[in-house]
């Protein structure tokens, strides 16, 4: 229905309007009232006054709240860097001094390993002389039994070979006190 | 008395040469192999397009951290479209689709204004007149098909074949009423908006016809609300239409 009131109204319209002789060719209409141009000129202003002062409301608002937004996170990345840099300092902190526990341990356990070490080895000194000792004692103690026993046993052979020789040999045992005798020095 | 003198004035001129007059239906043809096309149409659009174009550059030149002047509005514009878009598809897969209804609403609503506020009358044409280009049927069709376009895209893009499920998904009882709807959104899309601008601009032409002067100024400016609104309805359907698309009625009786 509205399309056909609109042709209808196109056609009368063009039917009126088409005997006006118009120029062809494009050109510009200097006709201010067929342009519309006063209205229009009007309603921009209206708008442009309007328009104006609501939008640039909304947008000085919008700038503002942006640059809050941004002040806001530029602030909390500051704090967050000066917060990173105490950090930062309390790890070098730390990590100084667990490198100067480290020293010290290392330092404290090499010196408590020099101590061990040289424990250790007065204990072998002291082991090995206390050792030696022991073994030339019982050298010692060794060959002078051998040699008591040796004098005993030679001892005790003479004396059998002498008994053995002497007491059944007037002989001999006459011989022999001669000989002593003679080596006495008496008359020979 | 000054305003009288005017008022009469023209009065006489419309009777002796009818100087204010309303052109629907010439157009500006303009021969493309065997295409006949609008040629005020693809005129003002071009320049509606260039605007666009203008703004965006200048928006982007020299894009600094606090934004102002024309990238602090034009961001605002963006965030305006954003929200739009996200309001009506959803956080989760609003975002490919905000640079198609940013573009749809941005050039509906720059087209409409355009009609309202540019004196494209003071451009005379071989034959024709400049006016939006949303007035003429052609581009709102155009306009309507992308929409219809996108939102099968959108639609076979997220489920494939299985989108036509929709079809039948409340009771296969309605699938003449789920087809005539593919129709009848374009057929709506197209014709609100062209209707609206084309009402719009003929009303004022009658006004201006009859009065020159002050007492069109109301429905100039009713015609630059319902210009604005006119783009928000067509950038808010298409994404409605385009979420629908990706919903389908199945999940959204699950939604509910």
């Amino acid at each position: 229905m509205g399309m056909m009131f609109y042709w209808l109204a196109v056609e009368s319209s063009v039917a009126e309007l088409s005997e006006s002789a118009e120029a062809h060719g494009f050109g510009i209409n200097t006709d201010i009232f067929e342009a519309n141009l006063i209205n229009l000129a009007i309603v921009i202003s209206v708008v442009v006054y309007f328009g104006k002062g609501f939008l640039g409301k909304i947008l000085s608002e919008r700038r503002a709240a942006i640059e809050a937004d941004i002040k806001e996170s530029e602030a909390r990345k500051q704090a967050a860097i000066e917060a990173q840099k105490a950090e930062e300092q309390k790890l070098a902190q730390a990590e100084a001094e667990a490198e100067r526990i480290l020293a010290q341990a290392q330092a404290s356990a090499s010196s408590v390993t020099e101590q061990i070490l040289a424990q250790a080895v007065a204990e072998i000194q002291r082991l090995e002389e206390s050792a030696s000792q022991d073994t030339s004692s019982s050298q010692e103690r060794a060959i002078a039994e051998l040699r008591q026993r040796v004098v005993e046993l030679s001892l005790k052979k003479v004396e059998q070979e002498l008994q053995s020789q002497l007491a059944n040999n007037e002989d001999a045992q006459r011989q022999l006190i001669d000989r002593s005798i003679a080596l006495l020095g008496g008359p020979s | 008395m000054h305003f009288g003198s005017l008022l009469l004035n023209s009065f006489e001129l419309q009777h002796l040469l009818p100087s204010a007059k309303l052109e629907v239906g010439h157009h500006l043809y303009w021969q493309l192999g065997g295409l006949h096309l609008h040629g005020q149409v693809f005129i003002t659009s071009w320049i509606v397009i260039g605007l666009l174009l203008i703004a965006s550059f200048a928006a982007t030149r020299n894009v600094q951290r606090i934004p102002s002047g024309i990238q602090n509005l034009m961001e605002y514009a963006l965030e305006f479209v954003r929200d739009l878009t996200k309001n009506q598809i959803g956080e989760k897969e609003y975002r490919p689709w905000v640079p198609f209804v940013g573009t749809l609403f941005l050039f509906i609503f720059v087209a409409n204004w355009s009609g309202a506020l540019v004196p494209w009358k003071l451009l005379r044409l071989p034959e024709g007149e400049l006016a939006a280009p949303t007035n003429d049927i052609n581009t709102t069709v155009a306009l309507a098909l992308l929409v219809s376009l996108a939102y099968f895209y959108a639609g076979f893009k997220k489920k494939g074949l299985g989108y036509f499920a929709k079809y039948v998904q409340p009771t296969p009882v309605l699938l003449p009423i789920a087809i005539l709807e593919d129709f009848t959104k374009p057929l709506s899309l197209s014709f609100r908006l062209f209707g609206n601008i084309l009402a719009d601009e003929l009303v004022v032409g009658v006004l201006v016809l009859l009065v020159p002067l002050f007492v069109p100024l109301p429905v100039m400016l009713l015609g630059l609300f319902t210009s604005a609104i006119q783009a928000l309805v067509f950038a808010t359907l298409a994404a409605a239409y385009i979420h629908e698309a990706l919903e389908g009625h199945g999940e959204e009786g699950e939604a509910h």
